[in-house]
């Protein structure tokens, strides 16, 4: 089940950030994805260390902790989308496919000439889009 | 599905717009209304990119972001490429553009006033040069928008040498 998404800026300032769990950890959430936005810059800038295809939007599993795995995804304009699923076995092409909608769900979202560009999303049917995209995907 | 709009449309909807702007609401005022058709124009670009990069890997230096508005941005927008590319290797790109399709239907006055020799003063061909260029300062603010979101800050200009012939310079700021 996915738990946790956000949509960071290119100066990494909160857009969107949803968690999709009952219990009250939204705040760990928030903790968590606070964290990988470290490790997205260190993948960024030392792209021989880590594995992944030179340049790639998607950034592959970011980091796992004992109970969550978070991925994270970077467009082109420097927009990073982090997911934090409490699923063990993912298989990267569902993340991929996952991640591909979100982006299409949020340039939908940037394309609405009323949002200001750098501002968070206060979009009624991005939100709506987002959830249902989050509820199609439960990757055991 | 992909909406589409007519060709005419997006025609009228510049002249429209170059006319309100430097016609009505800044009428006295070239500059200010180049400034606002610009800003408009930025606005476009920086959301046409988020869409038109969204199944592309990053680009890892500028020329890589300037080719992508030469070929894929340019075919998307205009369904042709560049024609020309040139550039210093120094931040500064020359986009020649041999049929602009926004300027495919703009023609200059062939007969202005004859009646003044010197071929140094043609006041009626600088003004309809002038005039012209008022409908470049939308694509010119596209590409800024285009180049400023993919993390490239630079200035666009944009220079008609004869119709439909258009280059336009883009100089990146270090």
């Amino acid at each position: 089940m996915i738990v946790c998404v956000a949509v960071v800026g290119h100066q990494n300032n909160p857009l969107y950030i949803q968690s999709f769990t009952e219990a009250d950890d939204a705040l760990k959430l928030h903790h968590i994805v606070h964290c990988s936005l470290d490790v997205i810059d260190e993948r960024v800038n030392n792209p021989k260390k880590s594995g992944t295809t030179l340049n790639e939007a998607f950034l592959g599993l970011l980091y796992p902790t004992l109970n969550y795995k978070v991925y994270g995804y970077l467009t082109n304009t420097k927009v990073k989308f982090i997911m934090v699923t409490t699923d063990l076995d993912v298989r990267d092409t569902d993340v991929r496919s996952f991640f591909r909608k979100f982006h299409a769900a949020y340039v939908d979202a940037v394309s609405n000439p009323f949002h200001v560009p750098g501002k968070k999303i206060t979009s009624r049917t991005f939100a709506e889009s987002v959830t249902n995209i989050v509820r199609s995907y439960t990757f055991n | 599905m992909v909406r589409e709009v007519a060709e005419s449309c997006v025609d009228t909807m510049l002249m429209e717009m170059v006319a309100m702007y430097s016609g009505r609401f800044y009428a006295n005022k070239p500059e200010l209304a180049a400034r606002r058709i610009e800003a408009i124009g930025y606005q476009v670009g920086h959301q046409l990119s988020e869409r038109y990069t969204m199944e592309r890997p990053r680009f890892s230096d500028h020329l890589e972001a300037i080719k992508f508005i030469c070929k894929d941005f340019w075919s998307e927008v205009f369904k042709k490429q560049i024609d020309n590319l040139k550039t210093n290797h120094r931040g500064t790109f020359v986009l020649q553009d041999n049929k602009f399709r926004w300027l495919s239907r703009v023609s200059i006055d062939p007969s202005p006033e004859k009646e003044t020799e010197d071929p140094l003063s043609t006041p009626g061909e600088s003004k309809a040069a002038q005039a012209v260029s008022m409908y470049l300062y939308f694509p010119c603010g596209i590409i800024r928008g285009v180049l400023s979101n993919l993390g490239i800050p630079c200035a666009v200009s944009a220079d008609i040498s004869s119709l439909p012939t258009c280059s336009f310079v883009i100089r990146v700021k270090a």
